[in-house]
C-alpha cells in the first residue's frame, strides 16, 4: 500500500522542470551545441531591452523537462559589455538549477577563467568539454577526475557538432540539478591576502546588510566588492564609507590598488595552474592548419585581394542566387494571385477600392515582404558560415584600419558591401558586430551605399541626358555614396557617437569548417524570424501607402490624389534643386515603398493609360508558376557560374519607357537630372528597410535619424550639384 | 618598450599594463596580464592591428591598445 501511496504521488506530482543556463566563450562551439542539444525547438527571440539574441528550449531528458536557456557567448563576467551584464544579471537574479559550461577543450586555460568565475556563483556546473575530437587529434590527454575533484563539478567530453557526448551531458545536469547540495562548487583558494579581505568583507555585509546576503551568493558578492562593482557599490551603499577602504588596506599595501587586476592573476593562476596539472600534451612541432592558412590570408600582399575576392563571392552568391527567385515570388503575387484575388472580389461583387486595396495594399504587401525572404537566407547562410569558419575575424583584422579611418570597425565591411546589393540584409549583417555602437553606426552609414534598386533611376536618367557617358555617371553615383558615408562616418564619430572609440580586443579563433545542419538552423531561424516581426511593419507601411496613393478614390487626375496634393505641396522644397514639378515630388514619395518604384510612378504620372494584358487562364496560371520557379531555381544556379548582369537590366528599362520619354526630356535638364538622381541615392531608407532597423534595433530611433540626415544630405548635395552646376554656366 | 614596437616574431614578457577601465579589464580577461609571455605573430596588411600569441591563442588588438602595455622583450 505504501508503495502504491508513493508511486501515485511520483504520478501525480510531475518533478520539477530543471532550469539549465548555457554558458561558454565565444567559440567554444555553443550554439552548435543547443542547436543539437534543442533542434527546431529552440526558439530564438531578445533579451529584454537589448538587441542581443536569446535562445531558449525545453528538452524531454529521461522523463524529465529541462528548460535550457542560452546566455551569450563571453569570456568573463566583468559588467562592461552588454553581453557580459546580460549572462551575470540571468545567473544571479534567476538562479538557474545548473549552469552548463561549455569549454573549447583545445584552449582550457582562457576558457577556465569563465568557469572560475562560474563557480564563484555556488550553482552546480557541469563543464563540457567541447570539440573534444579536435583535442585528440592534437594528442592531449586530460585527467578528468582531477578536474572534477579539484573544482567541485562534472567534466564531460562533447563533439558538439556530431552529437557525441550529449546523452552523458544531460545526465550529468539532471544528476547535478537533482542533487545541488553533492554538486556544491569548491571554494578555490585565491591566496591568503585576497581570502582574508573577502572574509572581511562577507562578515560585513551579513551583519549590515543580512538582505543582501540571502539575495546573492556570499563569496560572490564579496568579491565583486572587491573589484568595486559599481551597481553593487551603489546597492550595497558600500561606495561611500571607509569600510572597503580599511578592509583592502593591506591588501593594497602588498599589490599595488588595482584589485581587478589582482583578482583577473588569481583566476588565472587557479586556470593555469589546474591546466599545467590535469592537461597532457606531446609536442608534435608540426605546423597547425590555422597557421598554414594564415600565412597565406593575413599575408601582407594577399590578405587585402583575398578578402576582396571573398566578400565578392558572398555578394555575387547572395543577389545572384536570390534575385531569380525573388523575380518568381514577385512574379507570382503580382501576375496569378493578384488576377485570382481580382475574380474573386468581382465574384462577390466587391467595391473596386476594396479589390484595389486588397491586390495592391494587402497582396503587394505581403509579395514584398516574401521577396525579400530569399535575400536574407541567402545573406544569413553566408555571414554565419564566415563567422563560424572563423574567417570573420581575419576579415575584421584585415580590413580594421581602413574602416577605422572613417569610425567603423573591421566587420562593418560586410554589411557596406552587402548595402550595393540591397540595404534590408546589409541592416541585418550588423548583427556581426558586437558593440552597440558600432552596430548602430554602420547601420547609419548602410543607405549611403547605393542600393540595386536605385539602379532603374539611374539608367533611366542616365540614358536620357547622357547616353554617351552612361555608365561613368552611373559609377560617379557609387563613388558619391561611398565619399559621403565616410564624411558622415567621421562626423556621427565626433557628434553623436563621441568618446571612447569601442575596442578592438579580438581573438582569432582557429579555422573550423562548420556543419550543415548548424548553418542550415541558424539560417532557418533568421528567416523565419523576419518573415514574421518585419513583415508586419511592411505589411502594415503598405496598407498605409495603399491610402495615401489612392484616396480619394475614383479621382480623374493623378493630380487631385492625396499623393499628388503632397507632391505639389512639397514641391517647392525642390524648387532650388532644378525640379519642382510637383510628379517628381510624388514619384520620390513613393520611392519610400521601394526605390524602383520611383521609375514606375513617373511612368504612371507622365504617361498615358497602361496597355490592357489578356488574362491568361486558372491553369495556364498554374503552370507557369510552376514553369518559372524551375526556370527561377536554374537561373539561380546558373548565375553563380557567369558575371554579374548589370546591362542586361539595362537593356530592359530601356524598352519600358518609350511611351513617356519625351515628357522627361521636357521637364529636366541634364543638370536636374543629375541632382534627382543624387536626390534619389541619398534621400531616405525604403519601408523595408525601415522595417529591418526597427526589427533589429528594437526602435524606430535609427530609421528616423537614417531618414532625417538622409533628406539634408540629400538636398544640400543636390542644391551644390544644381546651383554649382549653374554657376559654371552648365545651363539650368 | 611597448607591445606595439615588437616586429613580427619577436617574444615578449609584459611588465605592465598602463591601460584603465573597461580596456584594461578587457585585456585581463582575455589573458593579457602581468608577467605573461607573448609572441607578435603577425601585423595586418595596413600595419594596424597587430596578432599576438597569448595562453596559447590568437588575439588581435590595435596599435593603440598594444601602446598601453609595457614588455620586456625575451626573444
Amino acid at each position: 500500500m505504501k508503495n502504491q501511496a508513493a508511486l501515485k504521488m511520483a504520478l501525480s506530482e510531475p518533478a520539477k522542470t530543471l532550469t539549465v543556463a548555457v554558458a561558454g566563450n565565444p567559440n567554444a562551439g555553443k550554439s552548435t551545441l543547443i542547436n543539437a542539444l534543442a533542434g527546431t525547438r529552440l526558439q530564438v527571440g531578445n533579451w529584454p531591452g537589448v538587441t542581443v539574441e536569446k535562445k531558449e528550449a525545453t528538452l524531454l531528458f529521461q522523463g524529465r523537462r529541462l528548460r535550457l536557456v542560452d546566455l551569450p557567448g563571453t569570456y568573463s563576467l566583468s559588467p562592461y559589455s552588454q553581453e557580459e551584464i546580460i549572462a551575470l544579471d540571468y545567473l544571479v537574479q534567476e538562479h538557474p538549477d545548473v549552469i552548463v559550461d561549455v569549454v573549447d577543450s583545445t584552449n582550457l586555460e582562457r576558457n577556465l577563467y569563465l568557469t572560475m568565475q562560474l563557480l564563484e556563483l555556488g550553482i552546480p556546473v557541469v563543464v563540457a568539454l567541447n570539440i573534444y575530437d579536435e583535442f585528440q587529434k592534437k594528442g592531449y590527454e586530460i585527467n578528468t577526475s582531477l578536474l572534477e575533484g579539484s573544482l567541485g563539478l562534472r567534466a564531460v567530453p562533447t563533439v558538439a557538432t556530431r552529437g557525441e557526448g550529449l546523452e552523458e551531458l544531460l545526465a550529468a545536469v539532471l544528476e547535478a540539478g537533482d542533487h545541488p547540495e553533492a554538486h556544491r562548487p569548491r571554494t578555490l583558494n585565491y591566496g591568503q591576502d585576497l581570502e582574508t579581505a573577502v572574509q572581511e568583507v562577507e562578515r560585513h555585509v551579513q551583519v549590515r546588510h543580512p538582505d543582501l546576503a540571502t539575495r546573492y551568493p556570499q563569496r560572490w558578492l564579496a568579491l565583486k566588492l572587491l573589484e568595486r562593482d559599481e551597481r553593487l557599490l551603489r546597492e550595497t551603499n558600500l561606495g561611500n564609507g571607509p569600510f572597503l577602504e580599511q578592509a583592502t588596506r593591506h591588501l593594497r599595501e602588498g599589490h599595488g590598488d588595482d584589485l581587478e587586476e589582482l583578482l583577473a592573476e588569481a583566476r588565472y593562476g587557479q586556470a593555469a595552474g589546474l591546466t599545467r596539472e590535469a592537461l597532457k600534451k606531446k609536442a608534435t612541432g608540426r605546423r597547425e592548419l590555422t597557421e598554414k592558412i594564415d600565412a597565406i590570408v593575413l599575408n601582407r600582399f594577399l590578405g587585402i585581394p583575398i578578402f576582396l575576392v571573398a566578400m565578392w563571392l558572398m555578394f555575387k552568391l547572395t543577389f545572384d542566387v536570390g534575385n531569380p527567385l525573388v523575380d518568381w515570388v514577385d512574379g507570382v503575387f503580382t501576375g496569378p494571385l493578384t488576377r485570382w484575388t481580382k475574380a474573386l472580389f468581382t465574384a462577390i461583387a466587391a467595391p473596386e477600392w476594396l479589390v484595389s486595396l486588397a491586390t495592391e495594399g494587402v497582396i503587394g504587401g505581403a509579395g514584398m515582404v516574401l521577396t525579400f525572404v530569399p535575400l536574407i537566407f541567402a545573406m544569413m547562410f553566408f555571414i554565419t558560415l564566415l563567422e563560424g569558419s572563423g574567417y570573420m575575424a581575419r576579415a575584421a583584422f584585415v580590413m580594421d584600419r581602413a574602416m577605422h579611418a572613417m569610425g567603423l570597425h573591421g566587420k562593418s565591411f560586410i554589411p557596406m558591401i552587402l548595402g550595393f546589393g540591397c540595404n534590408v540584409p546589409a541592416i541585418y549583417a550588423t548583427r556581426t558586430l558586437e558593440n552597440p555602437k558600432d552596430k548602430i553606426l554602420t547601420a547609419l552609414l548602410v543607405p549611403l551605399m547605393s542600393c540595386g534598386a536605385k539602379l532603374p533611376v539611374y539608367v533611366l536618367f542616365t540614358g536620357l541626358f547622357f547616353a554617351a557617358y552612361a555608365s561613368t555617371v552611373i559609377w560617379a553615383m557609387y563613388v558619391l555614396g561611398i565619399v559621403l558615408a565616410m564624411g558622415m562616418g567621421i562626423l556621427f564619430r565626433r557628434t553623436l557617437f563621441k568618446g571612447e572609440s569601442p575596442l578592438f580586443i579580438m581573438e582569432l579563433p582557429p579555422y573550423r569548417l562548420p556543419t550543415l545542419k548548424s548553418l542550415l538552423i541558424h539560417t532557418w531561424e533568421k528567416g523565419k524570424h523576419f518573415l514574421v516581426k518585419a513583415g508586419t511593419y511592411i505589411l502594415a507601411i503598405s496598407i498605409l501607402m495603399w491610402f495615401l496613393l489612392n484616396l480619394p478614390w475614383g479621382v480623374a487626375d493623378k493630380k487631385d490624389s492625396v499623393l499628388g496634393k503632397l507632391g505639389q505641396g512639397i514641391a517647392p522644397i525642390f524648387q532650388p534643386l532644378g525640379f519642382n514639378q510637383w510628379q517628381a515630388a510624388s514619384a520620390l514619395v513613393t520611392g519610400f515603398i521601394a526605390k524602383e518604384i520611383v521609375v514606375s510612378t513617373m511612368g504612371q504620372i507622365y504617361g498615358t493609360e497602361e496597355e490592357k494584358e489578356e488574362a491568361p487562364s486558372f491553369g495556364e496560371d498554374l503552370q507557369e508558376i510552376g514553369v518559372s520557379l524551375g526556370k527561377a531555381f536554374w537561373e539561380a544556379g546558373s548565375n553563380v557560374f557567369s558575371t554579374f548582369g548589370i546591362a542586361t537590366l539595362a537593356a530592359e528599362e530601356d524598352e519600358k519607357t518609350e511611351s513617356w520619354r519625351d515628357k522627361l526630356t521636357e521637364s529636366f535638364t541634364p543638370l536636374s537630372a543629375l541632382a534627382f538622381m543624387a536626390f534619389t541615392l541619398l534621400y531616405m531608407p525604403c519601408m523595408v528597410t525601415a522595417a529591418a532597423y526597427k526589427h533589429e534595433f528594437g526602435t524606430w530611433k535609427w530609421f528616423g535619424l537614417a531618414t532625417a540626415y538622409g533628406l539634408i544630405l540629400a538636398w544640400l548635395v543636390a542644391f551644390i550639384i544644381f546651383q554649382g552646376g549653374r554657376l559654371l554656366g552648365l545651363g539650368g | 618598450m611597448n607591445l606595439a614596437m615588437l616586429q613580427p616574431g619577436q617574444r615578449g614578457r609584459i611588465t605592465k599594463i598602463g591601460a584603465i577601465g573597461p580596456m584594461k579589464r578587457r585585456l585581463l580577461d582575455m589573458g593579457v596580464l602581468q608577467g605573461e609571455e607573448v609572441t607578435v605573430e603577425k601585423i595586418a596588411p595596413l600595419g594596424d592591428p597587430i596578432e599576438i600569441m597569448v595562453k596559447n591563442y590568437r588575439l588581435s588588438l590595435r596599435k593603440r591598445e598594444a601602446a598601453g602595455i609595457a614588455v620586456e622583450v625575451t626573444g
